[in-house]
């Protein structure tokens, strides 16, 4: 009996052991299979649902004999965690293909242009004007500012150019009366500078803005144009600092390599006074159609403070000594950007405007 | 200038120096050489002399020439030439086969098939410059002297045109270089070799008592050199003479007025000889009171005003003082006599009544660049000696001397060591004496000092400064170095005003706005149409023209003619801002001025637009004034009561900032816009002086608040003419604390709206900083506005 006892009894259980083995064989296949995630849905009901197939293994064993429900419960588990895993297997591979459907239904023409965001330009005379400040600025120089409004006084007497000076022939003034004048030259503001300092040390400025001559516009004059002056007045300041300052200008201004060349020249209110060339950007110095052939290109004129305006200002030349410099800004922004008529800068033709979109 | 290479080199030893390698060392020592030009040119150019001339048998003005160009038998060649003077007999200038002349190379090849060697030129032909050549010269070949060498090779120098032109630009402070003495000592100093002046000092001091009278009746003629020269024979120039002229582009006339040309040249005096017989009165007077009509040299008329310095004998005007004689005391072939001025005539008389007259003679020009002290006398002495060689003068009376001529020589004392520190050179004392020793400046040294005497000429020379320009302009630059300035530390910061532009600058293209730059002058139509003008305008004393009078008082009208000229040149979306000062007397008032024309984005492809309109305009300016530190709380939009000329009355609004008004902005008005061919342009310009005076705001932090907002919208129906200030007026007189921010968010008139009245939807957000909000408390305060809304602009609540 107890033979056949045990008979019956392994044979039950081999039914039950065969029935997990059952589910288990049923259950992965329908997972794999399930071809969405609705279908993989309703079968993580039927199996591992409350009322699932799964969960009434679990039931079963409570009716279990005691010594069977260790081994039946450990199998149940290996079971519902195999279920589990081809399903969450499952879920995942069905989901990443719903995504991608739904992105691949979401796909656009990235080639069409993106919708117009328009920016503004400053115009090229004052992208020069601002690299120029930038520039100085940050080797401690102020910006000075003046009226275009000016008087004789700052224009010309400060400036070592009196009354009957044949210099005044170089610049031909628009006079307002004998004593008001719209500024011929941005030394007008150097000279207030040094009037206001009042003689102390040291000053280290520049000075852009507008300046007016009595010139017929055409393709290299105007009337109306803009300067940008230095002036740096301290003990023992030299001609070598001068040249020092505007061969880093000219790097900065024309890119890394610019050398300086000074040549004598004249100007009232410096003593000595130079042109400056720098070394054509374009040609490294070798000759083009820019620099005419001769490597260089003028584009300043400076030197040394005048005695004389020193003293006219309150300073003792023998005690200090400055340099000035000054360049027209027409002339560097045509070098830079290739401009063949200055008129260009005054029309304010928008395709033109437009072509200079950045400090470059 | 104009300076002869061959002249120069009579004075300095040019040997081995081509005017090439001259030019660049002027130019290097700040003589500037503008240009370098042969007086002729030609290569392989031979005399020759034409033996047979006969037509051409295919060409009704050829002739097929023999000519001989060499001493031998079988040097004939056979030239065609076109020219109508060609004859047999005549002696000519020949290019032979391979000559290069300034119009191209000269080949052996048939002409209409007779065999050409060459070719019989005319001196334009060799490049001469035409203004030097008669009608004759230009018409054919060049004819040359019967006694020419035929064989000679050295053409040019035959003909005198061997030199070359260097064309020279002197700046103004030395306008002692247009006397070729003085060139001669610079180009000395340049080049470090010796300079010889003709032997002329003292030639002057000939002559009898005279009985001449000379009066300076203004102080504008402050010294007079007069001599009586009683025979003069006036004939051909020497050709040396004739030549320099020319090169320096002078004419030559006869050899005595030719010398006075000459003489000027030479040290830089203008001189006027007066035929002697012509001043019977043998007295001159200098007077500048005079108001009456006279005829110069010229030929032509000119109207004398006072001021003008004249030169009168017998009360009679005989010359323009410094600038031109009087035809009737010229001198011409019929001259038996002359009297020889040379005079100081003051530059600032001389150049108001030269411009005046516009009488830019050569006299002119050196009187008012200045002529140096010392030149009267030299003038004088080699006036003298050039006449009594080349036109026989004799009977010299003696020099008359009126006024101050007494010169005071100029000393000047340089250290070393200040020369070197000015310049930061490391210069010796033997390199600085050579240099000055060079330019006859005497230097003499005494330990650290050097002692200069300056030549008469060097005016430009006052001070140490100028001292040290000669010794690094002629040791040169090349050998200076590149430092920084030494100095005490200093801050580079832009200043209030500089800090705005950058910021208007970056808010304004960061819209879209592209800055421009007009003009600062404008016509009367600008200025009497002018938006809120400056003040009074500052008008010009001498306008150019009519368009470019007056100081703009308002940047309007530029700023618009900028618009019209884009949109004439197919620019659409013409979106511009200017910052410019605009004056008035004593007031300088800077302003920005913004303008949109078309649409600020119109992107068909995405459907979106934004019309440059009122509303654009006004977000533009309230987002800048806010990033210039003006809160909106800050800023108003009035009702425009200030200009409805300029612009559209009811789509305009004046821009206040606290309590002061900045400017207009809005629609311009339909009448003024088409004056410049606009229409729907909006525009706006502000002051920036409160903006910058004004105070901003701290940039501050708060607390990001904790708590959760609730929106809430209303919809309602009001009057038309109810403002969306009063809107949102009344919500805020309601809104309780919670109240954060109310918002129009629509408007609506038409269908389903009554006639005269709009539909505003509105959105308000509660929030609390402490806590989260209850539905009652929101309900209470929401309760507060809608009641407020319905009392003070009788909003009837939509469903």
């Amino acid at each position: 009996m107890r033979s056949c006892l045990t008979g019956t009894f392994l044979f039950e259980r081999g039914k039950r052991m065969d029935k997990i083995q059952q589910v288990q064989e049923e259950a992965l296949q329908a997972i794999n299979g399930a071809s969405n995630l609705q279908d993989l849905e309703q079968l993580r009901i039927t199996y591992l649902g409350k009322k699932g197939s799964v969960q009434a293994l679990m039931q079963e064993m409570k009716s279990l004999p005691k010594e069977e429900k260790p081994a039946f419960g450990q199998k149940v588990n290996v079971l519902k965690q195999l279920v589990t895993d081809a399903f969450d297997q499952k879920q995942v591979e069905l989901s990443s293909g719903a995504i991608h459907a739904q992105l691949e239904a979401e796909k656009i023409d990235i080639t069409l242009s993106g919708r117009k965001k328009e920016i503004g330009t400053i115009h090229p005379l004052y992208l020069v004007q601002q690299e120029l400040e930038d520039l100085f600025l940050g080797m401690g120089y102020k910006i000075a500012e003046g009226p275009e409004v000016e008087l004789d006084y700052y224009n010309f007497e400060l400036a070592n150019i009196p009354h009957d000076h044949p210099a005044r022939d170089m610049q031909d003034t628009f006079y307002i009366d004998p004593n008001t004048l719209l500024r011929t030259h941005t030394t007008a503001m150097q000279m207030r500078e040094l009037e206001k300092a009042k003689g102390q040390l040291p000053i280290k400025l520049i000075c852009p803005g507008k300046v007016y001559r009595r010139d017929d516009d055409d393709a290299t004059h105007s009337h109306q144009f803009m300067q940008c002056e230095g002036l740096v007045v301290g003990e023992k300041i030299t001609l070598a600092d001068l040249k020092g300052t505007l061969t880093y200008m000219a790097n900065a201004m024309f890119g890394e390599g610019r050398t300086v060349r000074f040549r004598p020249s004249y100007f009232p209110f410096t003593e000595p006074s130079v042109e400056v060339d720098v070394s054509c950007p374009f040609c490294n110095g070798k000759g083009c159609s820019v620099c005419k052939g001769s490597g260089w290109i003028e584009i300043l004129g400076a030197g040394m403070v005048h005695p004389h305006v020193l003293e006219m200002n309150g300073f003792d030349p023998e005690k200090c000594s400055g340099f000035a410099f000054g360049v027209g800004l027409e002339r560097v922004a045509m070098l830079k950007y290739g401009i063949d008529d200055i008129r260009n800068f005054y029309t304010n033709d928008m395709r033109f405007l437009k072509m200079f979109n950045r400090f470059d | 200038m104009k300076l002869s290479y061959k002249w120069l080199s009579e004075y300095v030893d040019l040997a081995g120096i081509t005017p090439q390698e001259l030019a660049d060392k002027m130019t290097t020592a700040g003589l500037e050489v503008e240009g370098i030009e042969p007086m002729a040119e030609g290569t392989n150019l031979v005399i020759g002399e034409v033996l047979e001339c006969i037509d051409h048998p295919d060409s009704d003005h050829l002739h097929v020439t023999q000519t001989k160009i060499g001493p031998n038998a079988e040097d004939v060649v056979q030239i065609v030439c076109g020219a109508p003077n060609c004859r047999a007999g005549l002696k000519v200038v020949v290019a032979k086969n391979g000559a290069e002349l300034p119009g191209g190379k000269i080949l052996a090849k048939p002409v209409r098939g007779q065999e050409s060697n060459g070719m019989i030129c005319s001196l334009a032909e060799l490049g001469v410059d035409k203004k030097w050549l008669s009608e004759k010269q230009l018409a054919g070949i060049e004819e040359l002297a019967e006694d020419a060498p035929v064989g000679e090779s050295d053409v040019l120098g035959y003909l005198g045109l061997d030199d070359t032109i260097l064309d020279v630009s002197l700046t103004p402070n030395r306008a002692d270089c247009s006397a070729m003495w003085n060139m001669a000592k610079e180009v000395g100093a340049i080049l470090n070799r010796e300079v010889h002046w003709p032997d002329y000092e003292g030639k002057a001091n000939v002559g009898e008592k005279t009985n001449f009278k000379v009066s300076l009746a203004t102080p504008n003629c402050s010294a007079f050199y007069g001599k009586v020269v009683n025979h003069v024979k006036v004939g051909p120039s020497p050709k040396w003479m004739a030549n320099y002229l020319h090169a320096s582009g002078i004419n030559s006339i006869n050899n005595v007025v030719d010398i006075s040309n000459f003489v000027m040249l030479e040290t830089g005096q203008p001189l006027h000889y007066y035929d002697y017989a012509k001043l019977p009165h043998h007295e001159i007077t200098v007077v500048d009171d005079r108001e009456m009509k006279m005829v110069a040299l010229d030929g032509e008329e000119f109207q004398i005003e006072k001021g003008d310095l004249l030169i009168t004998t017998n009360q009679e005007a005989t010359g323009i003082a410094g600038i031109m004689g009087g035809e009737e005391s010229m001198i011409d072939e019929n001259t038996q006599g002359i009297f020889i001025e040379a005079a100081k005539f003051d530059a600032v008389a001389v150049r108001k009544t030269s411009l005046r007259l516009n009488l830019l003679t050569e006299a002119a020009q050196r009187f008012t660049k200045g002529v140096e002290p010392l030149a009267m006398q030299k003038a004088m002495d080699r006036s003298v000696q050039l006449l009594t060689e080349y036109a026989d003068a004799s009977g010299f009376e003696e020099t008359i001397i009126e006024g101050d001529a007494s010169y005071t020589p100029v000393v000047v004392k340089e250290t070393l060591s200040h020369c070197n520190e000015l310049l930061g050179t490391q210069f010796t004392m033997e390199q600085v004496q050579q240099v000055l020793t060079n330019l006859d400046f005497k230097p003499e040294v005494n330990g650290d000092e050097i002692t200069c005497h300056i030549p008469s000429y060097r005016t430009d020379i006052a001070r140490n400064a100028d001292i040290d320009e000669e010794i690094i302009r002629l040791i040169g630059f090349d050998e200076l170095d590149s430092t920084l300035p030494l100095m005490s530390a200093t801050v580079g910061q832009l200043s209030p005003i500089q800090t705005l532009r950058r910021t208007t600058k970056e808010v304004l293209t960061g819209f879209g706005l592209h800055e421009i730059v007009t003009y600062t002058l404008v016509g009367e139509d600008y200025i009497k149409d002018a938006y809120q003008p400056s003040g009074e305008a500052i008008a010009l004393a001498m306008p150019m023209s009519e368009a470019r009078k007056y100081v703009r008082t308002s940047l309007m009208n530029s700023v618009l003619e900028c618009v019209q000229y884009n949109e004439a040149h197919q620019n659409t979306d013409n979106h511009f801002f200017e910052l410019s000062s605009v004056y008035a007397k004593d007031i300088e008032d800077p302003r920005l001025a913004l303008v949109l024309d078309g649409k600020l984005i119109s992107d068909p492809l995405h459907k979106e637009e934004e019309p440059g309109d009122y509303y654009a305009l006004k977000g533009i300016v309230s987002a800048y004034l806010n990033k210039l530190g003006y809160g909106n709380n800050r800023i108003q939009f009035k009702e425009n009561e200030t200009d409805v000329e300029h612009f559209h009355p009811y789509r305009s609004a004046e821009v206040w900032c606290d309590k002061t008004l900045l400017g207009v902005i809005g629609n311009l008005h339909p009448t003024y816009a088409k004056k410049f061919d606009l229409k729907d342009v909006v525009y706006g310009e502000l002051r920036l002086l409160p903006l910058m005076e004004g105070k901003t705001s701290k940039t501050r932090y708060s607390a990001i608040e904790r708590y959760p907002s609730v929106s809430r919208d209303i919809a309602f129906v009001v009057e038309k003419n109810v403002k969306a200030k009063e809107i949102l007026d009344a919500v805020r007189k309601a809104g309780k604390k919670i109240l954060r921010s109310s918002e129009i968010f629509d408007v609506y008139e038409g269908e389903h709206v009554k006639e005269g009245y709009k539909s505003i939807a509105l959105r308000l957000i509660y929030q609390a900083s402490d806590h989260t909000l209850k539905e009652e408390e929101i309900t209470e305060a929401h309760q507060a506005v809608l009641e407020q809304l319905q009392k003070q602009i009788h909003a009837e609540l939509r469903a």
